[in-house]
């Protein structure tokens, strides 16, 4: 429905991007720097979403912080976009040109005035698991995201507030920035489009029963390898063995943790191929003698990634074994032990690794929060995907859309961005 | 039903996947086999199959027919159900195996002495018979079905065992235990070959 | 102009007071650059300060600042003034977090802070931008395929102009030959029709939309904004103003001709993909030879692709397309058998549903290499991985192999224009790849393609640019046009030029559509710059460009032949033209003109020469020797910024100087150095070679190249030659830095000090 025809009012030129993921991120610089307003809302403390936790991107082994650097300098300038951190939105009424958008704001305990200098940080004595390193380690109860945070302001988990050391933490701030009385607040925002970038989740590993990752601290998922390899992470970058904190000397890395399994996640979550071949350059960076084997269906290293398939492949370190490893076991000596059948040969394998890596799936997020009842629909993952010719402003964008790696998020972000300006610009 | 189709020349003929696909049980499902392996390595006896069932699925898509009715796989299965639950593609494996295993016994490829065979043939007469499976009868049954030499021979082999099972009470001596009502049973057994026939 | 009022507004917050005397901050700023207006506030970021600093400014007070606080990465919207240009010392990051309290040494770093500030403000202008003003606000979309035709009606759709100029004289390109389609939505497994037609007449209908056929682009000049096309069309030439331009050239399947290996030519039976697809279209697919009904057919997956002697990449869309035909053999004809040898099985995403379906409906999928096929006995010989046999496939009646796509990232059907110069152009880029090298992780030495890096793509220039940098639009090492393909897929080097669809990567039809409608937004915001005389990424907003000082210039061309961008032309008496629309604003020019004539108006020699000089150097004798340090503002600043905020420390000797790019530092800035007394120098920049990590290309190679002529000069004044030092320092390098900055602060210091010291 356009604006003006359920008579609530003007409408609206600004564009509402939910989730300030790489895909939101891009979503909202691209339609601000075309001359929009833009909204950013994000439910974290702060922007960057699920690549500021990876600690390279395949295939030029960059860091994500590199891109999205640039991407907050273009925030920074750009006085047209707000940006919203802790914040989820609760539901959605009205048509394209005029959506009124209730938002939850969660409480972060610390204003605007932050400057981040890390006093409450001092002043706490409670520690809480570190959500940024996936609770690998823990962090003081009031903390800084990251050291590449953005925006770059502290929060404080509710744990500190629990303990009793609100009026301590307030006391140490000498900006009057900690308010332990923050009890978040809901509001309204009256904008004319919203683009859904609201991106995935690991899938959770507890429900791959098999692969016995509650029973062993040395099977961990993809996303925790990425923060085991990088500097910020729980070992300052060095691959070892959650058990021991021995080097990670032979290491499994299992495909399809979850993935293109009827049981799990029917469709294939695309980047988890080249997640793997990544971290076995990562394994192989550290450990001149380290073996890394990876278990695989199909490899899918599409179009030009092929490229990066064939450096790894060129490593006689690094072996392909086409099997879905049936079950892992914990070893008597305490390593885990993958079982399954080496197609290719027909062996029968139990083979022991110091370090095991499910490479678990995405899935949307959309599968858990708030998400639109107009504009588009959940498909039976729980992708959001456009209703054909219904005239509403929503587009989802990112792995809300489907399961994307980085490079087509941005694609896929972009035009995201040029559809929400038609929208509002014709609306 | 239709037998089997001709075997196929050393090429792939989907002729005998097709076959499969109509007559056995579940194997219409068999398809969707995408080879990934975790039947096999889940099977807890799989290192004793010919092939395992990722294989034997694969050998029917190429139409090996006399291979795969041939093989041992599919008696080898002890039905837990393993790979059911844990196939990507909702591929009923043990429904499969347990089919197969029928059919090759109904196209005579489970011809002589055959372990696997003669043992479940001895487990289904206890079964039909009592309601019930006695170990002794069952195990003596299977030992002779091999021939009168190799059944004493198996018999000796394993007395030490029985009696050890029989000092423990795991095996009792004196008539067989039996069900209620096993004339229901062997109607209900009738009707179904009936309703078999029928098909 | 109106005077300048420089203030002074130093922070004591966040630990500033803690570790320097701001007081004697201020001293800095009042008597040795006589700026009266000194403020200090405990915490200048609080809205009240920033209230008393817009009121300073509203009442005339100041109108150009330094703001000794923080870091320029953080509080920059709470100190922006509207006119009021700005000047960050970093004393918080890179001082108070990073230094001992109090010790002499910080409170010397800290005074060189402001004092690097207030010679940066000094030299700072508000930016004059260069505005086109009067605009195309046209776009044109070259290609009309899927690609193109999306990218037209989203141009016209968002209140553009698009014009269409497409080779053929047909509108849809190969998706005409399509019978059915994918699917791309809920339940993905419906193989739909072909809507092209309904695309194309959508297209036409538009009424801002304008198509050409048969017609292609002859030559191409100007600037974002202010684009001059000429096309030839119907044996005329007739020049176009255009806005921006959408490269939307598609592909073409791989020519099957070179693989006989795998049975083409040798019988009729033995097609394409895309050949097949025109049968299917025809209805129930028949042999070639004979009209028989195709009852046996095997699709060969990667029939060129993922192939040494063929393309080295995978093409993506095969492994779907030959499901979607199996299907529609398998379908319409029970009987029908359908075979799919592959390798790897890729049907990413939701597309795996797709896969069985194909599955379901019988279509048998086959791992292995087809090792050679024989057309006439229509039998593949195939090693069958999961078998563990050789398998022969006989009995076929059609063997389709599945062709890669090869991208028009040039056009075929014409000659080469000046060949030595598009072969330089073509070869001068990255390699995808090339062994990876980040920390000792590389084997064997070269590609594992090696055909590719010699491989200049066939053909003429697709736009024909009429620039200095030479005709075409960059190429990468595997045949497809320039993108950075992971964080800003749609840049190229050649700016306002965006690149969709499958010239830049291998993709199908719905994502090719959705790239045309990020390509178009892409473009909206390249013109739309133009008109204000505003850069487009990655230093967005930047009003600033290159000013050449004619009267100093020797022609020397430096910086027209370095330019990534290819923004610098030369007129005909050889003197550089700079087409700011087109400039990104890295000030690689700046730093590679040899006589410093080149400037912006907020960064230009003199500002960092006049920094270096601000900062004051101990003699020889106090054991306090100085590291200049010039730092690429977007990856080895923040790398040392969050060093500081990790609140790790390092050597008090260093002086950080931000700059754009790498390729901005002039050798200048090094000699100035020298000879004002610093000990040492660094520079520190991004990853150049293979794997660069550089945002304006090859800025950080540049500069590396460029330091390599300093050994002669330090040679003839009798420095060491480790005196001046190249880093490359990614921005996750933060617990990297200090060691590096301390490490080469310990080399400097056992060297003796810089004799020129004092002079």
């Amino acid at each position: 429905m356009a604006a003006g025809q359920n008579g609530a009012g003007p409408a609206s030129q600004t564009i509402l991007v939910v989730g300030g993921g790489i895909a939101g991120v891009t979503a909202a610089v691209e339609a601000a720097e075309a001359g929009q307003d833009v909204i950013l809302i994000e439910r974290e403390a702060a922007l960057g979403g699920r690549v500021t936790k990876l600690n390279r991107y395949f295939p030029k082994l960059c860091h994500p912080t590199c891109g999205l650097e640039i991407n907050y300098q273009r925030i920074r300038k750009n006085p047209r976009i707000r940006v919203m951190t802790m914040c989820e939105v609760q539901g959605i009424s009205g048509g394209r040109g005029d959506y009124k958008v209730s938002v939850q704001r969660h409480p972060r305990f610390v204003n605007e005035r932050c400057t981040a200098c890390g006093a409450c940080a001092n002043a706490t004595e409670t520690m809480v698991e570190n959500p940024f390193n996936y609770g690998l380690d823990k962090v003081k109860a009031a903390y800084l995201p990251h050291e590449h945070a953005f925006p770059m302001r502290y929060v404080v988990a509710p744990e500190a507030i629990a303990a009793g050391e609100g009026e301590k933490l307030k006391s140490a701030c000498a900006y009057g920035a900690l308010d332990p009385d923050d009890k978040g607040e809901t509001f309204d925002l009256h904008v004319g489009a919203v683009v859904w970038a609201t991106g995935w989740q690991p899938y959770d590993p507890k429900n791959l029963d098999v692969y016995s990752y509650v029973h062993s601290r040395d099977i961990i998922t993809n996303v925790e390898m990425e923060r085991l390899a990088a500097h910020d992470g729980p070992t300052h970058g060095k691959i070892l063995r959650p058990s021991n904190g021995e080097p990670a000397k032979k290491v499994a890395l299992i495909q399809c943790a979850g993935s293109r399994d009827l049981n799990h996640l029917p469709y294939c979550s695309r980047i988890c191929c080249l997640g793997s071949l990544k971290h076995a350059a990562y394994v192989r960076e550290q450990y001149p003698d380290a073996e890394v084997h990876i278990y695989y269906i199909d490899i899918r290293a599409h179009d030009k990634l092929e490229a990066f398939y064939d450096r790894v492949r060129a490593d006689p370190q690094v072996k392909f074994i086409k099997s879905k490893p049936a079950h892992i076991r914990v070893g008597e000596d305490g390593r885990p032990m993958l079982h399954g059948e080496r197609t290719i040969d027909r062996e029968i394998y139990a083979e022991p690794y110091d370090l095991v890596v499910l490479a678990t799936g995405m899935q949307p997020s959309a599968v858990a929060g708030y998400r639109p009842t107009m504009g588009l629909v959940a498909d039976e993952y729980g992708f959001l995907v456009p209703v054909e010719g219904d005239g509403e402003g929503m587009f989802s964008a990112g792995v809300a859309s489907g399961p994307l790696d980085v490079s087509m998020s941005v694609q896929s972000a972009t035009a995201a961005a040029l559809k929400a300006i038609q929208a509002v610009r014709n609306a | 039903m239709t037998t089997p189709a001709p075997a196929a020349a050393k090429t792939y003929d989907l002729s005998f996947a097709r076959w499969v696909r109509d007559n056995v049980n579940g194997g219409d499902k068999l398809n969707l086999c995408m080879q990934c392996g975790a039947c096999s390595g889940s099977c807890p006896i799989g290192v004793q199959m010919d092939y395992g069932p990722r294989k034997l699925f694969m050998m029917i898509r190429a139409g090996m027919k006399e291979e795969v009715l041939s093989a041992n796989t599919q008696w080898n299965c002890t039905s837990c159900y393993r790979c059911v639950v844990r196939c990507p593609r909702g591929v009923p494996v043990t429904y499969i195996l347990q089919d197969l295993a029928a059919k090759s016994a109904e196209f005579g490829y489970a011809k002589g002495p055959h372990e696997n065979k003669n043992f479940a043939q001895a487990f289904w007469w206890s079964a039909a018979t009592f309601g019930r499976t006695d170990e002794r009868l069952v195990t003596m049954r299977y030992f002779f079905s091999l021939g009168f030499g190799e059944g004493f021979k198996r018999a000796m082999a394993n007395l030490k065992t029985a009696i050890g099972m029989v000092k423990t009470g795991r095996m009792h001596i004196g008539l067989p235990h039996m069900t209620k009502g096993r004339k229901g049973l062997k109607a209900a057994l009738a009707k179904a070959r009936e309703i078999e026939q029928r098909n | 102009m109106s005077e300048k009022k420089p203030g002074v507004y130093l922070c004591k917050g966040c630990g500033i007071s803690d570790a320097v005397d701001v007081g004697a901050l201020e001293k800095v700023g009042k008597n040795e650059f006589r700026i009266g207006h000194c403020v200090v506030s405990d915490a200048l970021c609080s809205p009240e300060s920033v209230a008393s600093m817009q009121k300073d400014v509203a009442d005339g007070a100041v109108n150009r600042m330094v703001v000794g606080a923080c870091s320029p990465r953080v509080m920059a919207d709470k100190f922006r003034f509207d006119g009021v240009p700005v000047v960050r010392a970093n004393l918080r990051e890179q001082v108070a977090w990073s230094q001992p309290a109090h010790e002499e040494d910080t409170e010397m770093l800290a005074a060189d802070s402001i004092r690097m500030a207030a010679a940066q403000l000094a030299k700072t202008q508000q930016p004059t931008p260069a505005a086109l003003g009067e605009i195309s606000r046209t776009i044109l979309v070259v290609g009309g395929g899927v690609t193109g035709l999306t990218a037209a009606l989203e141009a016209a759709q968002s209140g553009y102009d698009a014009l269409l100029v497409e080779k053929s004289d047909a509108l849809g390109g190969w998706s005409n030959k399509w019978s059915m389609r994918a699917p791309h939505a809920p339940p993905y497994r419906d193989i739909y029709g072909n809507d092209i037609e309904a695309l194309i007449a959508k297209v036409k209908a538009n009424g801002r939309v304008r198509i050409l056929t048969n017609a292609t682009v002859a030559k191409t000049s100007g600037q974002p904004g202010a684009f001059d096309v000429v096309i030839a069309h119907g044996g005329q030439e007739v020049t176009e103003k255009v806005g921006a331009i959408v490269v939307a050239t598609g592909w073409r399947p791989y020519d099957a001709t070179k693989l006989t290996h795998l049975g083409y030519g040798a019988s009729p039976d033995v097609v394409t993909g895309i050949e097949f697809e025109a049968m299917l279209a025809k209805g129930a697919p028949v042999k070639p030879s004979n009209g028989a009904p195709v009852k046996n057919i095997a699709f060969l997956q990667c029939a060129g692709s993922r192939d040494p002697n063929h393309l080295p990449y995978c093409s993506s869309v095969c492994c779907t397309a030959s499901i979607k035909q199996a299907l529609q053999v398998v379908k319409g004809d029970k009987d029908a058998m359908a075979y799919i040898v592959y390798e790897e099985l890729r049907t990413p995403g939701t597309a795996e549903e797709f896969y069985r379906e194909a599955q379901r409906n019988g279509v048998v999928f086959m791992k292995g290499k087809a090792t050679s096929v024989d057309g006439k006995a229509m039998t593949v010989s195939y090693s069958d991985e999961l078998l563990g046999e050789d398998v022969p496939l006989g009995g076929l009646d059609l063997i389709v192999l599945a062709t890669g796509m090869v991208p028009n990232s040039t056009n075929v059907d014409a000659p080469a224009i000046e060949p030595e110069k598009s072969e330089a152009q073509l070869k001068d880029d990255i390699n995808p790849v090339a062994p990876i090298k980040v920390s000792g992780y590389a084997h064997g030495e070269g590609s594992p393609w090696p055909h590719i890096d010699k491989g200049v793509p066939p053909g003429g220039p697709i736009l024909n640019l009429q620039y200095r940098q030479g005709p075409h639009i960059p190429i990468l090492a595997d045949g497809f046009s320039d993108s950075h393909y992971i964080c800003f897929p749609y840049e190229t080097r050649r700016t306002g030029i965006y690149t969709a669809g499958p010239v830049r990567r291998p993709m199908d039809m719905a994502e090719s559509a959705e790239d045309a409608t990020g390509a178009v937004l892409k473009a909206i915001q390249a013109l739309e710059g133009g008109a204000i005389g505003s850069s487009v990424h990655p230093r967005v907003g930047d009003l600033t460009f290159p000013k050449i000082g004619h009267e100093k210039c020797t022609k020397c061309r430096r910086c027209t032949v370095e330019c990534p961008f290819g923004a610098i032309d030369e007129d005909e008496q050889g003197r550089p033209t700079v087409n700011f629309a087109r400039c990104r604003r890295c000030g690689t020019c700046m730093g590679a003109c040899p006589v410093q004539t080149i400037t912006f108006d907020n960064y230009n020699p003199q500002m960092v020469n006049d920094m270096i000089e601000a900062n004051e150097i101990p003699d020889e004798f106090s054991e306090k020797p100085r590291i200049l340090v010039l730092a690429c503002e977007n990856d080895a600043y923040p790398a040392i910024d969050m060093a500081g905020i990790a609140r790790s420390h390092w050597s008090p000797f260093v002086r950080i100087v931000p700059v754009r790019c790498l390729g901005s530092v002039t050798l200048q800035w090094i000699s100035t150095a020298l000879q004002k007394g610093y000990d040492g120098i660094m520079l520190m920049g991004c990853k150049s070679g293979d794997d660069y990590q550089c945002h304006f290309v090859k800025g950080s190679a540049l500069a590396k190249e460029r330091l390599g002529k300093v050994g002669e000069t330090l040679k003839s004044l009798a420095l060491e030659q480790e005196r001046v030092s190249f880093e490359e320092m990614s921005i996750a390098d933060s617990c990297r830095a200090p060691t590096v900055l301390d490490a080469f602060a310990k080399l400097v210091g056992d060297l003796p000090p810089n004799p020129m010291k004092g002079f």
